[in-house]
């Protein structure tokens, strides 16, 4: 257990498809867990894997799903809330088929219920968004009362700094509100391995107004661990990956650089993403 | 209909899109209407076609299934709650369903057409009426007369029969709604000529194949302009682009229809001109008053047919007169201008 208990944390990882915002935040959940904190994560996606590593490979039943087949009348807080590695506490919110229905009011639906549940507790709360911020829905955990700290997920490809700053917009625009809590807490490079990426990512940080928290290469390690049904923190603990992600995990904790994100225009994107080819 | 119609407050004259086609696919008697949407939006319509319809002295329940769409919906998609209402609307003996969109469901982006496009056993007919796209009252009457006129085949047109006239989009929802249809036949009847069909006033599914038959059409106000543009391309059916309003918005209105008719209508005016002036004659006791008519919006036909009224019965049109009520909506021919001139009696002589 820590030394100190802490305020509630919670904290959101946005960024592009794809881009490893599940597998980061999986790690970075497994990795808080080990320090001695009780962690709840929760998969705002309808692709409903975000949970998967924590579980060893199983998808869990969604909040969704379930409301669907049962009715919320006869839902039970353990029905949705599902542990996982090192008593990591798994949700998924789930949502529709691809190309019907409403994914956004899916994850409405999802918080309302477990607000109901009083589900949302614990040290950190880590809510794993989907690529972009596509609707109101998707800003959920962005609201007050939600994720107060915002981290976006990025390599150093120019589509993926590109999400990451539609990211920054939705953030600035929900932290100009009255009450509103949200702010950018930082930049996470999942790198692509790409020549001075690290330096690019760095600097995206900063001329948006944040800073880079953490750099994690590139490595098969990652992939090596998914194809085993864990995470990189449970399948090889001690390897220079898993330091990577508990470094996240103490700088998550301890960040207090709390920001209003300053986009930037498409062609200063451009124009910096040049610099560093 | 709105009885005070503030110049200010044109919102109210918007209104809901599937409440204006819901006043007309309910008036297809032997037809039931599908709300694909959550079950307020059925409940409140159905609220207020039923004590309209009381109202104007029909005490029947409008038919109306609402797909009852819930939260579970929304996320998942309402397709398989309208194909129950469908199924539960077919097993109802419909004749004809009509399949009528919200707000909410074409925000999801329900595909209500393929949906519809399955082999029923019935015609299942689907009309977009999502309000918040911009539309109104009027354009769900609209997009509904062309849904249903679109049922109508194509076959009848080269049948026309000679005498007969189709009434267009009447307000099913207005307040003598049934006297405006009397007037209308009775100038029809001074030219020899008989309705056809109402499109859509309290008829059945099957009648609606009648609607290429009819020599011309009448439309009840412009705003039905883009239908009668379609029937006369579908039929080949040329149209009056309204109902009269005011005196001399009655003798016109026999002349166009005798003109597109082509008939000769000067026995027909010569004898409305005469009851016109029986009229004027019979109201000689609120002849020659001060009035209080506020709210007349200048330029309206209304307006037009009110002030033509004052100026035969030498009223004078001030600020601090007797207050009269005027209509909504102009008084349909010579009968519409009496009825207003007996209400303007009892106010002036209460």
């Amino acid at each position: 257990m820590p030394a100190n208990r802490i305020m509630m944390k919670q904290i959101a990882l946005y960024g592009k498809g794809g881009i490893g915002k599940s597998t980061t935040s999986a790690n970075l959940s497994a990795a808080l867990s080990l320090q001695g904190y009780d962690v709840l994560q929760i998969g705002c996606d309808p692709k409903r894997d975000s949970t998967r590593m924590l579980m060893h490979g199983n998808f869990i039943p969604t909040v969704m799903d379930l409301v669907r087949e049962r009715g919320e009348a006869q839902l039970r807080k353990e029905d949705v809330v599902h542990n996982g590695f090192n008593g990591v506490r798994c949700v998924e919110a789930g949502g529709p088929e691809p190309g019907v229905g409403c994914a956004g009011r899916g994850i409405i639906a999802t918080f309302q219920i477990l607000e109901k549940f009083g589900a949302l507790s614990g040290d950190v709360i880590v809510y794993d968004v989907l690529g972009d911020v596509v609707c109101g829905g998707f800003a959920m955990p962005m609201r007050e009362g939600y994720a107060q700290e915002i981290y976006l997920v990025t390599s150093g490809e120019l589509m993926s700094l590109y999400a990451a700053n539609n990211i920054c917009k939705a953030i600035k625009r929900l932290s100009s509100r009255v009450k509103s809590t949200c702010r950018l807490a930082g930049v996470i490079c999942n790198a692509r391995n790409m020549p001075r990426e690290e330096e690019l990512v760095a600097e995206f940080a900063l001329r948006v107004n944040s800073s880079l928290v953490e750099f994690i290469p590139r490595d098969r390690i990652v992939q090596l661990a998914e194809l085993n049904k864990q995470t990189v923190i449970e399948y090889a603990q001690e390897s220079s990956q898993a330091l990577h992600y508990r470094s996240l995990a103490a700088c998550v904790i301890k960040n207090t650089n709390l920001t209003i994100p300053s986009p930037l225009e498409i062609d200063a994107l451009e124009s910096l993403a040049l610099e560093f080819m | 209909m709105p009885s005070n119609p503030s110049p200010s407050n044109s919102c109210r004259f918007e209104g809901c899109t599937l409440t204006g086609a819901l006043s007309v696919t309910t008036s297809v008697c032997d037809s039931i209407s599908v709300v694909h949407g959550p079950s307020g939006c059925a409940h409140h319509n159905f609220s207020l076609l039923h004590t309209t319809g009381i109202d104007n002295d029909r005490i029947t329940f409008p038919r109306l299934v609402s797909s009852g769409m819930q939260d579970a919906e929304i996320v998942f998609g309402g397709e398989e709650a309208l194909e129950r209402a469908i199924r539960s609307a077919v097993s109802d003996n419909a004749s004809v369903i009509y399949v009528l969109s919200t707000c909410i469901a074409e925000t999801i982006g329900d595909d209500v057409k393929a949906v519809c496009s399955r082999d029923w056993g019935v015609p299942v007919i689907p009309i977009p009426t999502a309000g918040f796209l911009g539309g109104s009252f009027q354009k769900g009457v609209n997009n509904a007369l062309l849904a249903v006129a679109g049922s109508a085949p194509i076959s009848s047109q080269g049948v026309r029969l000679p005498g007969l006239v189709n009434i267009i989009g009447e307000k099913n929802l207005e307040f003598e709604v049934e006297e405006n249809y009397r007037e209308v036949v009775r100038l029809l009847s001074l030219l020899g000529l008989r309705v056809n069909l109402r499109f859509v006033h309290r008829i059945r599914a099957d009648e609606i194949a009648r609607l290429g038959s009819a020599s011309f059409n009448i439309l009840r106000d412009e705003d039905l302009g883009v239908i009668g543009e379609e029937l006369s391309r579908r039929f080949g059916t040329p149209a009056v682009t309204s109902f009269p309003a005011g005196f001399s918005g009655t003798l016109k209105f026999l002349e166009t229809a005798a003109g597109i008719y082509g008939a000769d209508p000067a026995e027909a005016i010569a004898k409305e001109r005469q009851v016109q002036e029986f009229l004027i004659r019979d109201f000689a006791d609120i002849a020659g008053l001060a009035i209080s008519a506020d709210h007349l919006v200048d330029g309206s036909s209304c307006n037009l047919a009110v002030r033509e009224i004052t100026g035969l019965l030498d009223m004078e049109v001030v600020r601090d007169g007797a207050r009269v009520p005027i209509p909504p909506v102009p008084p349909v021919g010579t009968t519409g201008i009496k009825r207003m001139l007996h209400r303007w009696r009892r106010a002036v002589h209460a």
